[in-house]
């Protein structure tokens, strides 16, 4: 009895915690249900690199990460698939040109010495530039904590996420007028990408730091010299701008003061590791990828359709659960309406565990929490048909309720197993969108395990220490010749 | 309801059969038409389907959208093999299924669409664009974990019971697949429906839910011969699979329910993955309850197990009490 009553307030509380958390924790939606687009790109080998390694992988990831996010688009995000793929997600993207230029032309690369007499005013727009960018990233925090949950973009509430995309465009803006200021301050030199032959980071010769060497052809070459002499022991340093935007701005030592840098090649030392010092090299080159890079596959969603996707399958469900419900109360009785109330818990805990684990929703993911809730009955139905079976066979109410546990338990074990195969194996397989499937029946058959068994079975031994409960009619009716006792 | 399956054995295993000779002839003249035994969608061979909706504010939805404007567009980009189906509330919309576009090409047929048909909503664009490459993969990868799902499965049922339990379940599996393959193969040649990579997904819930049916009958079928090792095995499985009937149709329906809603109110995405579902459930209750039970006895009686306690159990019995 105490057992039960602690059993009791264990699943109450389970069940509050599951609402809070399903209320506070946003649901995770997948691009085809909150819009936007999702490209597969295959790396390609080329004459000189046969096999593609993990660290080539990791080159292009990091190109393509650096290009996805100056998109300006929050939650994106770059994931390797495999051994030579990789998937980019871009919510709120629905126009595949925009999605495109992710794999488009490669950036636009300068060289220009710093105008003498602005190194207080590189500081200050500096600073300006920092702040900006702290900003803009705890916006882009705030909007992804506080992105959409399932029910709000289903009542079509978005006054808040809208201001705050507004907020980030006008910090990007500031952003980018920031970036233009410090440009300013350099003088243009006609030196551009086109003349840099080569660009690639090496370890340095003592210490652990990394440095990035630079390559000119000979008309680069003669302009670095020039451009180099002129600065050289000034303290000013040589702006390379990627987009107008500063990439580094490496002084020039006082040695070179009479030649320049001639040879038209360069060192850039720095604080760097061998991560940044390569960061810097593919920047460099351009942000150029260094392996072709194929799209095999785009798939977009357009928001409305998303959202109506949402609506249409939120109906779905309630409408199963509703049926289910009402079957399971009228041919059970008293435990189908018992078990009703497991299946409710169930739902509850179900959604929070998703909220929890971090499960992406998508539409095939919202197909198998609507499947598991007819699935997760299965275990009730076992055991009532077997409880109805031992109290047929004349036994008391109480042992047969006992014993309809105890005896279908093996099947409902093996059941479940086998169904736990059949989503391992559809997990491990299986690309994206099967995977969803996979997981969330997956975490629903191991849910259903609990609350079938466990509550059901804590809320029927509860209400048989009712007396008014303790009617074998409620549990199988036509019973003709029921048993006195219980 | 009391079921004399082992009596009744040849009338059930008749329905089985023709119930997958029609599938299998569905397969056959779906090859024959398409080369395939299914008509593969876009997942699978490649392509691009744009799906475009009027945005009924601007444009004029008086009449639904002309599939003759569509083609004879299509045909100036050179996309006359295209295919076109208008759909939406009030065919408001419109599909349009053509090989694999880059996105050049893509944007030149939206603006063309626009022009010719919209102005479109841009909210509810859907472009899936499928490399032939990528199709064979996830076909690849989905026909791999189907297969080892099946030897998963093989396996646990093989350490719980035994290896012909095990086998047998299989032997219905493959039935559940079968037939739901065939009513897609019909589908597919009688109202054009194609599957994707969520038919696989359909096909490996089917044979993880259909197994679970299975295993429910066999394990009742093991405790009464536990119970009465002295009974023959065709006593044994008719009350077995009498005493799960009504968990194995209940549990079918409670099933079918949700999948029922989902095919009325859920999206077109999900409507034909739930009516696979749907079919291969029913097949699947269907081979439990008939096929694997009746098996299982037909099995045991042929490999002389008909009773497994009896005194000497190498004596062969082919005469039953």
């Amino acid at each position: 009895m105490g057992r039960q009553r602690l059993l009791l307030a264990l699943i109450l509380g389970l069940a509050i915690g599951a609402i809070v958390i399903i209320s506070t924790v946003p649901l995770r939606l997948g691009l085809d249900l909150r819009g936007g687009t999702q490209l597969t790109l295959q790396v390609e080998t080329t004459d000189k690199v046969p096999t593609i390694t993990e660290q080539d992988m990791d080159a292009v990831q990091r190109v393509i990460s650096d290009r996805v996010n100056e998109l300006g688009v929050s939650e994106t995000s770059v994931q390797q698939l495999g051994q030579n793929q990789l998937l980019v997600q871009l919510p709120g993207v629905s126009d595949p040109e925009q999605a495109q230029r992710v794999l488009g032309e490669t950036a636009q690369l300068e060289f220009r010495p710093q105008s003498p007499n602005t190194d207080q005013q590189f500081q200050i727009e500096n600073q300006i530039l920092q702040q900006h960018q702290l900003e803009l990233l705890a916006l882009q925090e705030a909007a992804n904590t506080g992105s959409q949950t399932l029910l709000e973009s289903a009542t079509g509430d978005d006054a808040t996420p809208g201001d705050l995309q507004q907020q980030i465009e006008s910090v990007q803006q500031a952003i980018q007028a920031s970036n233009r200021a410090i440009r300013d301050l350099f003088a243009p030199a006609d030196l551009t990408g086109q003349a840099l032959t080569d660009a690639y980071a090496r370890p340095r010769q003592s210490g652990n730091l990394w440095e990035v060497v630079i390559q000119f052809d000979s008309a680069g070459a003669n302009k670095f010299a020039e451009i180099s002499r002129d600065i050289a022991g000034t303290g000013r340093s040589i702006g390379i701008f990627l987009d107008d935007r500063l990439v580094s701005a490496p002084s020039v030592d006082v040695q070179y003061a009479e030649t320049g840098i001639t040879g038209g090649s360069a060192v850039i030392s720095g604080n760097f590791n061998a991560e940044s010092a390569s960061d810097l090299a593919i920047q460099l080159r351009g942000g150029a990828l260094p392996l072709p890079v194929e799209v095999v596959e785009t798939r977009t969603v357009g928001p409305t359709l998303g959202q109506d996707s949402i609506r249409r399958s939120l109906y779905a469900a309630m409408v199963g659960l509703v049926l289910v419900l009402i079957f399971m109360a009228v041919y059970y009785r008293l435990p189908g309406i018992l078990a009703d109330v497991a299946l409710v818990v169930y739902a509850l805990l179900t959604l929070a565990a998703f909220n929890i684990f971090g499960v992406t929703l998508t539409l095939p993911g919202i197909a198998g929490f609507i499947l598991s809730i007819g699935m997760a009955v299965d275990a009730n139905v076992l055991i009532f048909e077997r409880t109805r079976e031992e109290l047929r066979g004349g036994k008391t109410l109480y042992r047969s309720v006992e014993s309809g546990f105890y005896r279908a338990f093996s099947s409902i074990l093996d059941s479940n197993v086998t169904t736990l195969i059949a989503c391992a194996a559809l997990f491990w397989f299986g690309a994206g969108l099967v995977k969803g499937f996979a997981l969330t029946l997956a975490i629903g058959v191991a849910i259903s395990l609990f609350t079938a068994v466990t509550c059901s079975r804590t809320l029927l031994l509860f209400s048989l220490n009712l007396p008014q409960f303790r009617k074998p009619e409620l549990f199988c009716p036509g019973l003709s010749t029921a048993p006195s006792k219980s | 309801m009391k079921l004399d399956i082992i009596r009744q054995r040849p009338f059930w295993w008749l329905i089985s059969g023709l119930v997958i000779l029609a599938s299998l002839i569905g397969m056959i003249i779906s090859w024959q038409q398409l080369g395939a035994p299914l008509r593969p969608g876009l997942d699978f061979v490649g392509g691009t389907r744009i799906q475009v909706t009027r945005n009924c504010s601007q444009a004029d939805c008086a009449s639904p959208i002309d599939s003759g404007d569509v083609r004879s567009l299509l045909a100036d980009q050179g996309l006359e093999t295209a295919v076109i189906q208008v759909t939406g509330s009030e065919g408001q919309s419109v599909a349009i299924r053509t090989r694999n576009l880059d996105v050049d090409e893509q944007s030149t047929l939206r603006s063309a669409l626009d022009t010719a048909i919209g102005p479109l909503d841009s909210g509810s664009v859907q472009i899936d664009s499928v490399g032939a490459l990528i199709g064979q993969q996830l076909f690849a990868s989905g026909l791999l974990a189907l297969l080892v799902s099946f030897a998963g499965i093989v396996i646990y049922l093989s350490l719980r019971f035994q290896l012909d339990y095990a086998l047998l379940a299989i032997v219905a599996l493959l039935h559940d697949v079968l037939v739901t393959m065939g009513v897609f193969a019909w589908l597919g040649l009688l109202l054009k429906v194609e599957v994707d990579s969520l038919f696989i997904v359909a096909l490996l819930t089917i044979v993880g839910f259909s197994v679970n049916d299975t295993v429910v009958i066999y394990d009742r079928i093991r405790e009464n011969i536990n119970l009465y090792p002295e009974r023959h095995i065709d006593e044994l499985v008719d009350s077995g699979v009498n005493q799960t009937l009504s968990r194995s149709i209940n549990t079918t329906l409670t099933t079918l329910l949700p999948l029922i809603a989902i095919v009325l109110f859920g999206g077109d995405t999900l409507k034909f993955f739930a009516l696979a579902l749907i079919a291969g459930f029913i097949a699947g209750v269907y081979s439990s309850i008939f096929i694997a039970s009746t098996l299982l006895a037909w099995w045991r009686v042929r490999t002389g197990k008909a009773i497994v306690g009896l005194p000497e159990p190498s004596q062969p019995v082919e005469e039953t009490p």
